[in-house]
């Protein structure tokens, strides 16, 4: 990261403006994307939308879809997302962008992509920040995970990718709950709520849900509003939330993922943050699942917005100005087994949050 | 691998990108707009969208667009007869410039108009600048931004030509007082008038447009210099510190290999930029490559082209129908109702549609934003062919087509 990559001045492009949004549905194997998807691309509102589905081992996205609706697709049909389909993915996006541009294809105003129920999603997150022509053109608007709640409580017992997949989205799902017991439920919701207390959880039945509530979930301007970015920055980032380790309290079972947020109330030095953040990615960027932060830099008169996925940062961007009378800067991580104090000793070892400036 | 399932690259259907549709207007029926368009702030603070047509029967349009998703209409003029054009005009506070141009020489009225548009319904005639003659068509462009002094492509009834394709020139002419506009300067490319001691010059040996004029931008960070797009010359920076006599400062050309047609050059005084357009003027793809290049103005006597605007391969889009290439900037008018940007330009490429570009790194600029709309009804190319542009004080974007389409009202998000 440089600061000298933020956003320009006024008369220049606005860094969180026109990109086409992706939204990434990921979740575990028979977790219900493909059902979710199908209802989510009926909507009116998604009529422009592009898909981009790996058909591996699942349900695909069928001819009657598209018969059915006024969508292109881009259908991936190679293996398994773990393995090869970033190189791919970012083949697929730039081959429809261009042909979008050449008009070979609809003019498609937001794409989903669907993961592999096996896959690591952040690889797909990382080829949006990193592949600087696709950042260009598209922007990672949220991470979608589908929970199945008759399964998933053993899954995230006994593997790892669900609990992954589960702590790096911005929107929980929990699927299939007309055939769970609402007393699983209720301790899936909990588990859920431990691992990423930063994410929304919504309750799914045969993939209906209001797309509202999975789209526009990024940031979309330097002019957002004081309300959309509390809801960016998330519950961990609240004020009120100062001094508590988690919404869920200390957690009951052993994930290993552990999230919480660093607050600092003098300006911070760009060269001190940018310090911590390489030694925390160069030695630990596999265990930052999610990096979000509000940060009131030294000589700039908004705060800066930084994003993460493990060691991949997209380009810090400035808004335009704070939104509210609380200017301090705000870190929100979730991490597998990075504890606060660590990376809290490792900024105060750089003089970057000082004693009586860490809360 | 991937498939995607393909509909084709038609020319009836609407792209975009970063660009919303705000509003259509086809100017009652008369939707062919030259590349006169500029937009009068009133006294009441309305914003007036002023339209130069392409062709007769019609002079100028005037459209309120204090509403962009609800223009509407307030005046339509005709020309006297079938046998000229307006294509060109600007706004100055309340004075509005129209030129005129003859289909040939010898015919009247050639030269520019102006007219008091305090009443933007009601314009009023001020006086007719006559520039007729027996080698003169009058004038095809005009720059008029500081209410005093009229920039344009002309001839003169004192001007012969060389080469009948070389009969308009830069002339500067005092409007201070406009109802006696005098001629206080002009240059001409050396060897195209009768008489020059300058040799001829050499034509262009693919399609020979002629060594004239077009555009002429003057700012106020500069007024001493004239960025001139001279067609097949070249572009052009004078020294007009004398404006009774101009001097060349440089003349970038890149024609041949390049196929002429040199239109617009705009500076850029920050970043020390020249945005260059070559005109499109061939159908299907004949003339291409017509670029709109950023070339390094920081010595102004040696300018170095460093790139091109990216542009949608002419392989697919000379095939949807008419023109494909460059034409018309947003000049960036120094005048109140327009936004300026050096960062980010918006260019136009007939059926290429409307684009904008990010400039910011010159080396390596990129598309950020198009509209090309789907083809207008009566299109007699089968396709759009917008022609020009402005980006108003409010950010509204505004974009003609040439033939049919009339006014485009756009929202842009970059």
């Amino acid at each position: 990261m440089r600061s000298s990559e933020a956003s320009t001045p006024a008369d220049g492009r606005d860094p969180f403006a026109g990109r086409i949004p992706i939204s990434v549905i990921t979740g575990f194997l028979g977790s219900g994307k493909t059902t979710l998807l199908k209802k989510l691309l009926r909507h009116p509102g998604m009529a422009n939308a592009a898909v981009i589905v790996n058909e591996f081992g699942e349900e695909s996205i069928d001819h009657e879809l598209l018969e059915t609706s006024s969508e292109r697709m881009a259908l991936l049909d190679n293996g398994c997302l773990c393995c090869t389909v970033r190189t791919d993915l970012q083949e697929t996006l730039r081959d429809i962008l261009t042909k979008r541009m050449h008009g070979e294809v609809i003019q498609f105003d937001r794409v989903f992509v669907e993961t592999s129920g096996l896959a690591d999603p952040a690889p797909v997150v990382q080829t949006l920040a990193s592949d600087s022509l696709l950042a260009d053109k598209f922007r990672l608007d949220c991470v979608v995970t589908l929970v199945d709640a008759v399964n998933a409580l053993g899954q995230l017992d006994s593997l790892s990718e669900p609990i992954k997949q589960a702590a790096i989205a911005d929107r929980l799902l929990i699927t299939k709950t007309d055939i769970a017991g609402s007393a699983q439920v209720t301790e899936l919701r909990e588990r859920l709520a431990e691992i990423n207390p930063q994410a929304m959880i919504l309750e799914v039945v045969h993939g209906e849900v209001d797309p509202a509530n999975l789209i526009d979930v990024g940031l979309t301007s330097r002019q957002t509003a004081a309300d959309k970015l509390k809801r960016w920055i998330g519950p961990l980032g609240a004020p009120e939330q100062v001094g508590r380790p988690g919404l869920a309290g200390p957690p009951r079972h052993s994930t290993g993922i552990t999230s919480f947020c660093l607050w600092f109330d003098r300006p911070l030095s760009w060269t001190s943050f940018e310090t911590c953040m390489n030694v925390l990615t160069s030695l630990r960027g596999p265990d930052l699942l999610r990096v979000k932060g509000l940060l009131n830099v030294e000589g700039e008169a908004g705060p800066v917005v930084i994003q993460g996925v493990q060691h991949i940062f997209h380009p810090p961007a400035r808004l335009q100005a704070w939104s509210d009378e609380d200017r301090r800067s705000r870190l929100v991580f979730i991490t597998r087994g990075i504890e606060r104090e660590m990376v809290e000793n490792l900024f105060r070892a750089v003089g970057a949050l000082r004693s009586a400036a860490a809360t | 691998m991937s498939t995607t399932i393909n509909v084709g690259s038609q020319a009836d259907r609407t792209l975009s990108l970063n660009m919303t549709l705000l509003s259509h207007h086809e100017l009652d029926g008369f939707g062919g707009v030259g590349e006169g368009v500029a937009m009068q702030i009133t006294k009441d603070g309305r914003h007036i969208m002023w339209l130069a047509h392409e062709s007769a029967p019609k002079n100028f349009t005037a459209v309120d667009v204090s509403d962009p998703r609800k223009p509407k209409m307030i005046v339509q003029t005709d020309l006297p007869h079938a046998q000229m054009r307006s294509n060109s005009l600007e706004v100055s506070g309340d004075i509005l410039a129209v030129a005129y141009q003859t289909k040939e020489w010898g015919l009247k009225p050639a030269g520019f108009d102006l007219f008091d548009i305090s009443t933007p319904e009601k314009p009023k005639h001020i006086v007719h600048f006559d520039a007729s003659g027996p080698y003169s068509r009058g004038a095809h462009c005009l720059w008029f931004v500081d209410g005093e002094t009229v920039h344009m492509a002309s001839g003169a009834p004192d001007f012969q030509p060389r080469d009948s394709k070389d009969d308009q020139f830069y002339r500067i002419i005092d409007v201070r007082n406009p109802t006696k506009p005098t001629e206080v300067g002009r240059w001409w490319y050396p060897g195209t008038k009768e008489g020059d001691s300058a040799p001829p010059v050499r034509r262009m040996p693919k399609f020979d447009s002629g060594y004239r004029m077009h555009n002429c931008n003057v700012y106020p960070e500069r007024p001493d210099r004239a960025y001139i797009g001279y067609i097949d010359g070249g572009a052009i920076i004078l020294d007009i510190s004398d404006r009774s006599n101009p001097k060349l400062v440089s003349n970038w050309r890149h024609s041949p290999p390049n196929t002429g047609f040199v239109h617009t050059v705009m500076p850029l005084f920050g970043p020390q930029l020249l945005i260059v357009t070559d005109e499109c003027t061939k159908d299907d793809g004949a003339d291409w490559p017509k670029m709109t290049w950023v070339v390094d103005n920081r010595d102004e006597t040696n300018p170095v082209p460093i790139s091109t605007f990216p542009l949608p391969p002419a392989e697919i889009f000379a095939k949807r129908g008419g023109r494909y290439g460059s034409h018309n900037l947003h000049e960036n008018p120094p005048v109140k109702a327009a936004r300026k940007s050096e960062k980010i330009i918006l260019a136009t490429f007939f059926n290429g549609g409307l684009r904008a570009f990010d400039v910011s790194h010159p080396y390596q600029p990129t598309e950020v934003a198009y509209y090309v709309p789907g083809a207008p009804k009566m299109s007699p190319k089968g396709a759009v062919q917008i022609n020009d542009a402005y980006w108003d004080d409010r950010g509204v974007v505004f974009c003609v087509d040439r033939f049919a389409g009339g006014l485009y009202a756009l929202e842009m998000n970059i």
